[in-house]
C-alpha cells in the first residue's frame, strides 16, 4: 500500500514556464515584503549610488555642452587683399560652403571690420578718427563642423581651403585651437577616469550590500537546497528581487535628480555668478536616464548572482 | 535501500570523519545511529543526502550511486529524502504553512493541492491549528513537529534525523519519536542519529554505533519499555 502511495507522488515540477515565472515573481514580492528592513537598506544604497553617478553624468553632460559651445570659437578667416566682385564673392562662398567640414560662413565687409575694431578699442575710439574702412581687408569667417575642430582636422581643412581659387591669406589661431583641444582631451580623460572609479565603487558597495542581505537569509537557501530545490529554483526569486530593488533604487535616484534639477539647478543661471552654458544647465537626455535605470537593474542582478554563487553549494 | 561501501570521508587535513564504513540499511528499516560527539553520525547522514562526498568508497541510495551524481542530480535525490535537525531549521519570518509548503512548491505542486496536503500533514502531526503562526511563537516540540511536517509532507522514501530530540523535554521526545514510528509504518526508511539512550531504547530497533569515524557494531536493541 505504501509503495503505491510513493508512486503517485509528483516528484517533478508540473508547472509551465509562465506559471513558474509567476511563482518566482510572487515569491520575490513576498520576500521583499517579509524582509522589509533589508529591502529598504538595499534600495536606499542603490538609490544613493545611482544618484551619485547621475549627478556626475549631469555635470559631465553640461561640461561637454559648454566645451562644445566654446569649440564654436574655432573660426577660420579668409582675408581678401582687394574687394572681390560680387559674383566672384558669391562663387567663392559657394565653393567654401561645399567644402567638407564647413558648417556656416559669414561675410565681413570692410565697414563691419572697422566697426568691430572700434568696439575693441572701447574708450580709445578717438585713435580711429579719420580712418577709412579701406585700410582693413574684408573677409569670410568660416565655422567648422564639430568633427573638424581638432588641431589636425583644422590643418587639413585649411590646406584644402587654400587650394581654392580666390582665397588669399587664411588665419585660424593655431595656438588657441591646440591649447583648447588639449584641454578638451584632458577633460574627457579625467571624466572617463572619474566615471570608471564611480562605477566600480558603486558596483562594489551595492554588491556587498546585497551579499550581506543574502547572508542574512542563508538559512532559506540551505532549507531550499535541503528539500530538493534546483539551483535555478533557489536563485530565481533572489535574482528577481535584486532586479526589482535595482529598478526601484534607480527610479528613485532619477526622480530625486529630476526634483533637484527642476527646483534648483534649472535656474542656476539666475544665482550663479558663473554660468558655464549660455542656455543654462540642461537635464540628462532620455538615453542617459534609460542607461541609469538599466544600470540599476543590472547592478541588482549581478550583485545577487555573484552573492548567490558564494552561498549555494549544492 | 541505503548502502555505504567502504566509505571514507575526510574534511581538509584532519583525521577522517568516517573511515572505511560499510553498512546496508534495507528499505523500510528503522535504524538508530549512535556514538559520541564527533563520531561521524552527522557526516553519515550528509552522505545519504549528498551534502558530503567521500574521498573513497561508494554511497548507493535507492539503487542510485550518489558518489557519481552530478550537482544537477542531487536536488532530485533529495526530493525522496526528508531531513530533520536538532535546531529545526525553520524560517522564522514565515508562517508554519509556508515552512511546510516549501517542499511542495519545489516540486511544482499547484497552490490548492499544496493547501490541502499541508493541512492534512499538519493535522496528522496535531498542529493544524498553528497554520498561520510564525515558528518563533511555537514551543520546541511544536517547532520540531513543523520540521517533521516539512520533511514528511511529500511522503519521502527515506527520513533522516540528526539529534531530533536534543532540544526537547521527555514528553515531547516521546511524541516526536511516535511520529517517526508512524512514518516507518507507512513504509519510510528511518535513520536517526542520536546519543539519547532513552530514545534509542524506546523500541526494538537496529542500532549502528560509530566511534571516531569507525563502525563499531551493528545490532538490534530491545525496548526497555
Amino acid at each position: 500500500m505504501s509503495s503505491q502511495k510513493h508512486n503517485i507522488r509528483p516528484k517533478a515540477s508540473t508547472m509551465g514556464g509562465g506559471s513558474k515565472l509567476g511563482y518566482f515573481l510572487s515569491r520575490a514580492l513576498q520576500n521583499l515584503r517579509s524582509n522589509r528592513m533589508v529591502t529598504i537598506l538595499t534600495v536606499s544604497t542603490i538609490t544613493i549610488a545611482i544618484l551619485i553617478i547621475s549627478l556626475f553624468m549631469l555635470m559631465y553632460v553640461n561640461l561637454e555642452g559648454t566645451i562644445e559651445q566654446w569649440s564654436r570659437k574655432v573660426v577660420v578667416t579668409v582675408y581678401f587683399d582687394k574687394e572681390p566682385a560680387p559674383q566672384d564673392l558669391m562663387s567663392l562662398k559657394g565653393r567654401i560652403t561645399s567644402l567638407s567640414g564647413t558648417e556656416s560662413i559669414t561675410t565681413v565687409s570692410k565697414e563691419e571690420a572697422l566697426k568691430r575694431f572700434r568696439s575693441r578699442l572701447k574708450g580709445q575710439e578717438s585713435l580711429l578718427e579719420g580712418v577709412s574702412p579701406d585700410i582693413l581687408p574684408s573677409s569670410i569667417e568660416i565655422t567648422l563642423k564639430k568633427e573638424f575642430r581638432s588641431t589636425d582636422a583644422v590643418n587639413i581643412y585649411v590646406a584644402r581651403l587654400k587650394k581654392l581659387q580666390g582665397v588669399g591669406e587664411v588665419q585660424y589661431g593655431e595656438e588657441w585651437v591646440r591649447k583648447f583641444m588639449l584641454f578638451f582631451q584632458f577633460v574627457r580623460i579625467l571624466g572617463a577616469l572619474i566615471a570608471l572609479f564611480l562605477v566600480l565603487s558603486v558596483v562594489f558597495i551595492v554588491s556587498n550590500t546585497i551579499r550581506l542581505t543574502i547572508f542574512a537569509r542563508k538559512d532559506e537557501l540551505e532549507i531550499l537546497a535541503l528539500v530538493g530545490a534546483t539551483p535555478f529554483f533557489i536563485k530565481a526569486p533572489f535574482l528577481i528581487e535584486g532586479m526589482l530593488q535595482g529598478a526601484v533604487g534607480s527610479l528613485l535616484a532619477v526622480s530625486l535628480l529630476s526634483a533637484g534639477y527642476f527646483t534648483i539647478l534649472s535656474n542656476a543661471g539666475n544665482f550663479l555668478t558663473f554660468n558655464p552654458a549660455d542656455a543654462g544647465l540642461v537635464f540628462l537626455p532620455a538615453s542617459y536616464i534609460a542607461a541609469l535605470v538599466s544600470g540599476g537593474v543590472l547592478i541588482g542582478f549581478i550583485g545577487s548572482l555573484a552573492s548567490l554563487k558564494k552561498f549555494i553549494t549544492i | 535501500m541505503i548502502e555505504l561501501h567502504n566509505v571514507t570521508v575526510r574534511y581538509q587535513t584532519d583525521a577522517p570523519a568516517l573511515s572505511s564504513v560499510s553498512i546496508t540499511i534495507p528499505k523500510g528499516d528503522f535504524v538508530f545511529l549512535t556514538g559520541s560527539s564527533g563520531a561521524g553520525k552527522s557526516t553519515l547522514l550528509k552522505l545519504v543526502y549528498g551534502a558530503v562526498q567521500p574521498v573513497y568508497g561508494h554511497v548507493v541510495v535507492d539503487g542510485q550511486n550518489v558518489t557519481r551524481m552530478s550537482r544537477r542530480q542531487i536536488p532530485f535525490l533529495r526530493r525522496n529524502i526528508g531531513v530533520v535537525f536538532q535546531d529545526f531549521k525553520l524560517l522564522q519570518n514565515r508562517s508554519v504553512f509556508d515552512n511546510v509548503a516549501i517542499t511542495l512548491e519545489v516540486l511544482g505542486w499547484e497552490h490548492n493541492d499544496i493547501k490541502k496536503k499541508v493541512f492534512h500533514t499538519l493535522k496528522r502531526l496535531g498542529i493544524e491549528h498553528k497554520l498561520d503562526v510564525p515558528p518563533i511563537r511555537l514551543s520546541g516540540g511544536e517547532q520540531q513537529r513543523v520540521a517533521l511536517a516539512r520533511a514528511l509532507v511529500n511522503e519521502p522514501r527515506i527520513l533522516l534525523a540528526d539529534e531530533p530530540t536534543g532540544n526537547l523535554d521527555e514528553n515531547n521526545k516521546d511524541q516526536i519519536l511516535q511520529i517517526f514510528k508512524e512514518a516507518n509504518l507507512r513504509g519510510t526508511t528511518v535513520l536517526i542519529a542520536s546519543h539519547d539512550r532513552r530514545v534509542i531504547h524506546s523500541g526494538h530497533h537496529r542500532v549502528v554505533h560509530l566511534e571516531k569515524g569507525v563502525l563499531q557494531e551493528s545490532g538490534n536493541v530491545q525496548s526497555k519499555a
